[in-house]
C-alpha cells in the first residue's frame, strides 16, 4: 500500500469510527487514536521521509488536509456532544428510580437457617422426619410408655388411634438411629404441634431444632461445650450459658439451658423479665431406654440430645409481642425482614 | 406448687439468703420463684422518731410533735393521739402521700399550727381496725426507711415441679431438698397421740377386693370430735398456700397433705353403712355423685371406695357428697392408702377429672413410711384440734409389701456420663442427705436402696442424675477443646430449598408460613384432590383438618391482606401438605410443596411506566424461569380436568410425562367478592418431584465468537392456532443456525385482519459456531420456514 492509499484508508476508518461516538468519553478516545502524539495521523507524518522527494509536496498536502478534516470533524462533534450533555441537565434526577420489588424470607426460616449453618460448622448433618407420627416414635421409643404421666406435658393432636401430629422433633432421633449406626451427629428442624389454646404466647404449631450426638464416650461436658459454642456463634461472643436440672423422659440427666440476655448482657431488662437470662433449649444425655428402643447398647455408646424452640427465640430477638404475627403473613410484617 | 417459707422452716434450718436457696433449688430441678405477700402501705409512709411532744396552744386534745424523719430538720406535726410520747418510733405519712385514692396529705395549719405530715394509727394505714392510738414501732426500725420494710410478710416459694418429682409436692419434700443442698439435717415432727378408744377392729372393717389397684389401705377412727373453726396458726398456713379454711378436721387433713405430700381422706364414720370400707372396681355403667355435684357414669377401670352398700369415693380422685365431714360429724374415719399410679391415671382420664389428689397418686406416693406417718400425723392433729378419742390400733391392709429397690451405681459410669471426678465419699454423703440409704460400697461401686417415696429412682442413670444435680450441674465445664466425630454426609435438601427461597425472594415475593391446620372446606378445596386428613381432637372447627394444598392457606393469607388493604400481595411458602394414605406407616402421605400466590401489579406505582397487573402470563414466565433455573426441561402446560369453579385458567405442569405442579388464575367474580384490584395468580409445585428431576451440574457449552443475525417475520393465521405449535415448527426448520425465537407481538383486530384470524410476529436469531453467516445463508433458511408455515398451517405473510 502506498502512503497515499494509507491516507485514504485512515480517512475511511475515521469516518466509520466517527459514527459510533455517542458520548464525551468515546470522543476522547477517538481524538487520541487519530490526533494524539502517537496517533494514526502522527504516524503517517513520520513516514513522510520514506517518500521520494518529488512526491513529498503532494503527499504533504494530502496529509495536512486529512489532519485538518479530522480536526474539524472532531471539534464539531465535541460541540454537539457537549450540547447534548447540557441538555440532559434539564432532567430532574431527583425523581425516584424504578421501583424494584422487594422480596423477603420469613424470619423463622432465616433463624432456622442461621442455626443450621452454625450446627453444620460444628459437624452436624441435617435429618428430617414426618410431621404426622406414630405413637412409637413420638412417645414410646422416647421412654414415654402408654399411661406415663409425662405424656400430659405435651397436649397432642390425634389423627387416628396411635397416630398423631408430632409434639416435638425428638422422634427424628429414634427414626434416624433405627436407620443408622453410631456415630450419629444430626440436627433436625421442623414444625411441631401442640393442642393448646392459641394466645399471644402460644400457638398450635411452632418450630423446633433437635440435635443428637451419639458416639463412644460422649459426656455432659461435650454437650456443654457444643452448646456454649453454638450460643456464642448465634448470640455473640460474650454469650454465657447456665444449666438447670429438668426432666425429659428421653434424656437423663436432663437440663434446661439459659443464655445470658443478648439485649442487656445479663443486667436485666424487659426482654428477659429482669432475670438477665433467657430460656432457650432443653437438653440432656440420651436415656439408656431410648438406646435400647433403637437397638444401641447403652454400655457401648453414650450421647446427648437437645431441642431448641425457634419461634420464642425469634420473638425475643425481634421483639415481636404476639406469636400469631408470625403466621398471619401480613405483607407489611413480612417485608421488614 | 406453693411452699410457705415460714412453714418450711419447721423442717429445715435456713441460714442463707433466700435468693441463694431459690437458685440452688432451681439448679437442682425445682424451678423456684419468690413471691411475697402481706399488708402494704403507701410508699410515702416512713419510720420517724418522736423527739418532743408539747401541748397545742389552741386545743386541749392535740399535741405538737417534732419528729425526726431522717431529714436535716425535724418535722413539726400536729397529732391527736393520746399515746404519743417522746422517744417512740412511729409511722409518719409525709406530705404528698396518698393514704386513700381521694386523700393526699398536704401541708396544713391545724388550729393555727403548721403540720408537715401525719403520725398514723393502724386503721389509717389500712392495717387493722385499731384506732385507739398511733402505731408504735419496734425500737430496731431505722429512721427514714419505708414502713413496708418492717411489716410482716408471707414469703412463698412458688415451685414449678417436673412430673418425675411427686415427693417434692410437700413441705417436707422440699425441705429434704433444701437440707441436701445446704448440708443441713431434716427435722420431722414427732408424733405422740393417745389411743384411748376401743380396738379399731371392733369399730370398722376394711376389705380390699382390688389389691392391684390398691396395694395398701390404712384406716383409723377417732370418735367424739368437736367440729369447729381451726386455730389462727392453722388458718394462716392454709391460706398462705392458697387454700380456704373450712373446719378443723378438713383443715388438718389439708395441712398434713401439704406437709407430707400424702393425700388423705376423712369420712364421716356414721355415714359409712355397716362401718365397712370396700375397695373395688366399678361395675360397667355404675353411677356415683362426686363432691362437685356431678353424677358420673363409671366404667370398669375406675377404682371405688365403698361402704357396706354404696360407693363413697372415687379412690384417690374425689370423695362423695354423702360421707363428707360436716358440722354435725361426730366420728371420723381417716383413710391413708397407696393407690396404683396407672389405675388412678386411667380413672381420672376416663372421667376427665383431675384433682390435686389424683395428680399425686398418678405420679406415685409412698406406700410405706410416709403413708403411715401421714395417717398418724393427721390423727394426732385432729386429737389436738378437735378433741375426741382415737381407737386403738390402725387397720392396715397391705398384703404384699412394696420393697425399696436396690440399685448399684458404678463410679466409672458416673464419670463417663458427667466427666466429673466425684469421690465415693461425696456420693455417699449426697445419697444419705436425700434419704437414699447406702447399703455397701467399694472403690468401684455403691449399692443403695431407693426409698419408696422416690418412684423416679429405678436405674443407675437415675442415681447419676441425683449425684449431679445435688453436686451442681454447672460444675460440669466444657472441655477446652471439643472432640467429636463429624458427620460424613451432607444433606442436599436444605440447600435446594434455600435456593428456591432465594429465587422467589429475587422475584419480589415474601416468604409465608401458614397454619397446617385448616377447616374442612379448605381441606376439601385442595387443588390436588387428595383425601383429606381430619383431626380426632381439633382445637376448633376452623382447624379440624390438615391442609391438602398450599393454595388454600395462601388464599386465606391473601384475604387477611385484602381486609387490611395491603397493596401488592406476593407470597410463597414451602411446606408440607397431607394426604390420607392407608398404606403409609402413619396413615398419611406427606408432600413437600412450593405454593405461590400473587395479586399485584408488575411494579409499584411509578412515574416512568403505567401500571400493569401481573396476570397468568407473568406467572407462567416466572414458572419457566424457575424451572430453567432448576435445569428442568421438556415442560408442557395442559388444561386439567380438575376445575374447581373459581378458576379462569387452570393447568397441569408436566416435565415429560411427570406431573410437577399446577398453575392458574382466578375468575373475576372471585375478585369482586374480596374487592381485589388484580387477578389472583396461583402456582403450586411438587418439590419432592422437582428435587429428583433437577439437574444441578450443567455441562459447559461453547460460545460462538461470530456475530449473530436477526430476522423478523409477521404472519397471519387462524385465531385458534397455538403459537407454541408454530414455534416448534420454526425451531425444527430453523437448522442448527437458529439460536432463539421470541414472539414479540400478537394482534387480533377483526377490522384490520380477516375475521377469525390473528397476526403473530416472531424475531429469530441466527448464529454459526464456525463462521460469520452471510445474508444468503439466512435467507435460505427463512425461505424454508415461510414455506412450511404457509403449506402446513395456512399462514399468510404480512
Ligand atoms: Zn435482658
Amino acid at each position: 500500500m502506498t502512503l497515499l492509499e494509507k491516507i485514504n484508508h485512515v480517512r475511511d476508518q475515521f469516518n466509520t469510527d466517527l459514527e459510533r461516538i455517542s458520548d464525551l468519553k468515546s470522543w476522547e478516545e477517538l481524538k487520541n487514536t487519530y490526533l494524539g502524539r502517537k496517533g494514526l495521523v502522527s504516524k503517517l507524518f513520520s513516514r513522510i521521509g520514506d517518500v521520494p522527494p518529488q512526491d513529498r509536496k503532494t503527499i504533504g498536502q494530502a496529509l495536512n488536509s486529512l489532519k485538518n478534516e479530522i480536526q474539524n470533524q472532531v471539534d464539531s462533534l465535541h460541540q454537539t456532544l457537549q450540547e447534548k450533555v447540557d441538555e440532559s441537565h434539564d432532567v430532574d434526577y431527583t425523581l425516584p428510580g424504578f421501583p424494584i420489588f422487594k422480596g423477603s424470607r420469613h424470619p423463622l426460616t432465616q433463624a432456622i437457617d442461621e442455626m443450621l449453618s452454625i450446627f453444620a460448622r460444628l459437624g452436624f448433618d441435617i435429618a428430617y422426619g414426618p410431621e404426622v407420627e406414630t405413637d412409637w416414635y413420638n412417645f414410646s421409643s422416647l421412654n414415654l410408655p402408654l399411661n406415663h404421666p409425662a405424656r400430659d406435658m405435651q397436649d397432642t393432636f390425634y389423627v387416628d388411634e396411635g397416630i398423631m401430629l408430632r409434639t416435638h422433633t425428638s422422634p427424628v432421633q429414634t427414626r434416624y438411629m433405627t436407620q443408622h449406626k453410631p456415630p450419629v451427629r444430626i440436627v433436625a428442624p421442623g414444625r411441631v404441634y401442640r393442642n393448646e389454646a392459641i394466645s399471644t404466647r402460644s400457638y398450635c404449631m411452632f418450630h423446633q431444632i433437635e440435635g443428637l450426638y451419639v458416639d463412644k464416650n460422649v459426656t455432659f461436658a461435650d454437650l456443654r461445650g457444643t452448646l456454649e459454642l453454638f450460643c456464642k456463634m448465634y448470640f455473640g461472643p460474650d454469650a454465657r450459658i447456665k444449666f438447670r436440672t429438668s426432666y425429659f423422659p428421653f434424656t437423663e440427666p436432663s437440663a434446661e439451658v439459659d443464655v445470658s440476655c443478648f439485649l442487656c448482657k445479663g443486667k436485666g431488662c424487659r426482654v428477659c423479665k429482669n432475670t438477665g437470662w433467657l430460656e432457650i433449649l432443653g437438653c440432656g444425655m440420651v436415656d439408656p431406654n431410648v438406646f435400647k428402643a433403637v437397638g444401641y447398647d447403652p454400655e457401648e455408646v453414650s450421647g446427648y440430645a437437645f431441642g431448641l424452640g425457634v419461634d420464642r427465640s425469634v420473638m425475643q430477638k425481634l421483639d415481636i409481642p404476639d406469636i400469631r404475627m408470625l403466621f398471619d403473613n401480613d405483607v407489611e410484617f413480612l417485608k421488614q425482614f | 406448687m406453693k411452699v410457705d417459707l415460714n412453714w418450711l422452716q419447721d423442717y429445715v434450718d435456713i441460714d442463707r439468703p433466700l435468693e441463694e436457696i431459690c437458685n440452688l433449688l432451681t439448679e437442682a430441678g425445682l424451678e423456684c420463684r419468690i413471691v411475697e405477700s402481706g399488708p402494704r402501705v403507701p410508699e410515702g409512709v416512713i419510720v420517724g422518731e418522736v423527739i418532743s411532744v408539747e401541748n397545742h396552744p389552741n386545743a386541749d386534745k392535740l399535741s405538737v410533735c417534732f419528729v425526726n424523719t431522717g431529714e436535716k430538720e425535724p418535722a413539726q406535726i400536729v397529732c391527736g393521739a393520746p399515746n404519743v410520747a417522746a422517744g417512740q418510733k412511729v409511722p409518719v405519712a409525709m406530705v404528698g402521700t396518698s393514704l386513700t385514692p381521694d386523700f393526699t396529705l398536704k401541708k396544713a395549719k391545724i388550729r393555727g399550727v403548721t403540720s408537715n405530715g401525719m403520725i398514723c394509727a393502724e386503721d389509717e394505714l389500712g392495717l387493722s381496725e385499731d384506732h385507739s392510738g398511733i402505731m408504735v414501732l419496734d425500737e430496731s426500725c431505722e429512721i427514714g426507711k419505708p414502713l413496708n420494710n418492717y411489716l410482716p410478710k408471707t414469703v412463698i416459694l412458688d415451685i414449678d415441679l417436673t412430673a418425675n418429682r411427686p415427693d417434692c409436692m410437700s413441705h417436707i419434700g422440699v425441705a429434704r431438698e433444701v437440707a441436701a443442698l445446704t448440708g443441713k439435717s431434716l427435722k420431722i415432727p414427732d408424733i405422740t397421740h393417745q389411743e384411748t378408744g376401743p380396738d379399731i377392729h371392733s369399730l370398722a372393717q376394711v376389705v380390699v377386693l382390688a389389691s392391684d389397684g390398691c396395694p395398701r389401705y390404712t384406716a383409723r377412727v377417732i370418735r367424739n370430735v368437736n367440729i369447729g373453726p381451726s386455730p389462727d396458726w392453722l388458718k394462716k398456713r392454709i391460706e398462705a398456700i392458697g387454700l380456704r379454711p373450712v373446719n378443723n378436721v378438713v383443715d388438718a387433713s389439708n395441712y398434713v397433705l401439704h406437709e407430707t405430700g400424702h393425700p388423705l381422706h376423712t369420712f364421716d364414720y356414721d355415714k359409712l353403712a355397716e362401718h365397712r370400707i370396700i375397695v373395688r372396681y366399678a361395675e360397667e355403667g355404675e353411677t356415683f355423685e362426686t363432691l362437685d355435684h356431678k353424677e358420673r357414669t363409671l366404667s370398669r377401670n375406675v377404682l371405688l371406695i365403698c361402704d357396706g352398700k354404696k360407693p363413697v369415693a372415687m379412690a384417690g380422685v374425689m370423695g362423695g357428697l354423702d360421707s363428707e365431714i360436716s358440722d354435725n360429724t361426730v366420728n371420723v374415719l381417716i383413710e391413708s392408702a397407696y393407690f396404683d399410679p396407672p389405675t388412678i391415671r386411667k380413672g381420672s382420664k376416663q372421667q376427665l377429672l383431675s384433682t390435686d389428689s389424683s395428680k399425686r397418686f398418678e405420679r406415685g406416693t409412698d406406700p410405706n413410711a410416709n403413708c403411715v406417718y401421714a395417717q398418724d400425723r393427721l390423727a394426732s392433729l385432729i386429737l389436738e384440734l378437735a378433741g375426741g378419742n382415737c381407737a386403738k390400733g390402725m387397720i392396715d391392709v397391705y398384703p404384699k409389701k412394696i420393697e425399696p429397690l436396690p440399685i448399684t451405681m458404678r463410679f466409672d459410669r458416673l464419670k463417663k456420663i458427667t466427666s466429673l471426678d466425684i469421690s465415693p465419699e461425696t456420693c455417699r454423703t449426697i445419697f444419705e442427705s436425700l434419704d437414699i440409704s447406702v447399703q455397701s460400697m467399694d472403690d468401684q461401686t455403691i449399692n443403695v436402696l431407693a426409698p419408696t417415696f422416690r418412684p423416679d429412682l429405678e436405674r443407675e442413670i437415675d442415681l447419676i442424675e441425683e449425684i449431679v444435680r445435688i453436686y451442681g450441674l454447672n460444675k460440669i465445664q466444657a472441655n477446652s477443646r471439643l472432640q467429636f466425630s463429624m458427620s460424613e454426609t451432607v444433606d442436599p435438601l436444605n440447600p435446594f430449598l434455600n435456593r428456591i427461597r432465594e429465587i422467589f425472594v429475587g422475584f419480589g415475593f415474601h416468604e409465608a408460613i401458614s397454619n397446617s391446620l385448616v377447616s374442612q372446606d379448605m381441606a376439601n378445596a385442595g387443588i390436588w384432590g387428595y383425601a383429606p386428613v381430619p383431626l380426632m381432637n381439633p382445637l376448633s372447627i376452623d382447624m379440624n383438618y390438615l391442609r391438602t394444598d398450599l393454595i388454600q392457606p395462601l388464599l386465606h393469607n391473601l384475604k387477611l391482606n385484602a381486609a387490611r388493604k395491603r397493596q401488592h400481595v406476593r407470597l410463597f411458602e414451602i411446606g408440607r401438605v397431607m394426604e390420607k394414605d392407608p398404606l403409609s406407616e402413619t396413615t398419611v402421605r406427606e408432600h413437600q410443596n412450593l405454593g405461590v400466590i400473587m395479586c399485584s401489579d408488575m411494579w409499584d406505582l411509578h412515574w416512568l411506566r403505567s401500571p400493569a397487573p401481573a396476570d397468568f402470563f407473568f406467572g407462567k414466565g416466572m414458572l419457566m424461569r424457575f424451572l430453567d433455573n432448576m435445569g428442568i426441561t421438556d415442560i408442557s402446560l395442559n388444561n386439567t380436568d380438575f376445575h374447581p369453579d373459581p378458576y379462569r385458567i387452570f393447568m397441569d405442569i408436566t416435565s415429560g410425562k411427570i406431573q410437577i405442579g399446577k398453575i392458574g388464575e382466578y375468575q373475576p367474580e372471585f375478585l369482586n367478592k374480596y374487592q381485589l384490584e388484580y387477578p389472583v395468580v396461583i402456582l403450586e409445585l411438587k418439590l419432592d418431584v422437582i428435587f429428583e428431576l433437577r439437574k444441578e451440574v450443567f455441562k459447559y457449552k461453547p460460545v460462538s465468537p461470530f456475530p449473530s443475525m436477526t430476522r423478523d417475520i409477521s404472519i397471519v393465521v387462524d385465531k385458534n392456532m397455538e403459537s407454541e405449535t408454530l414455534m416448534k415448527e420454526i425451531h425444527q426448520k430453523g437448522s442448527k443456525f437458529l439460536k432463539d425465537v421470541v414472539v414479540y407481538d400478537q394482534f387480533m383486530d377483526d377490522r384490520k385482519l380477516t375475521p377469525g384470524k390473528k397476526a403473530l410476529s416472531y424475531r429469530l436469531w441466527f448464529q454459526s459456531d464456525e463462521r460469520t453467516l452471510e445474508d444468503q445463508d439466512v435467507d435460505r433458511i427463512m425461505e424454508k420456514i415461510f414455506n412450511i408455515l404457509i403449506r402446513k398451517y395456512g399462514a399468510q405473510l404480512r
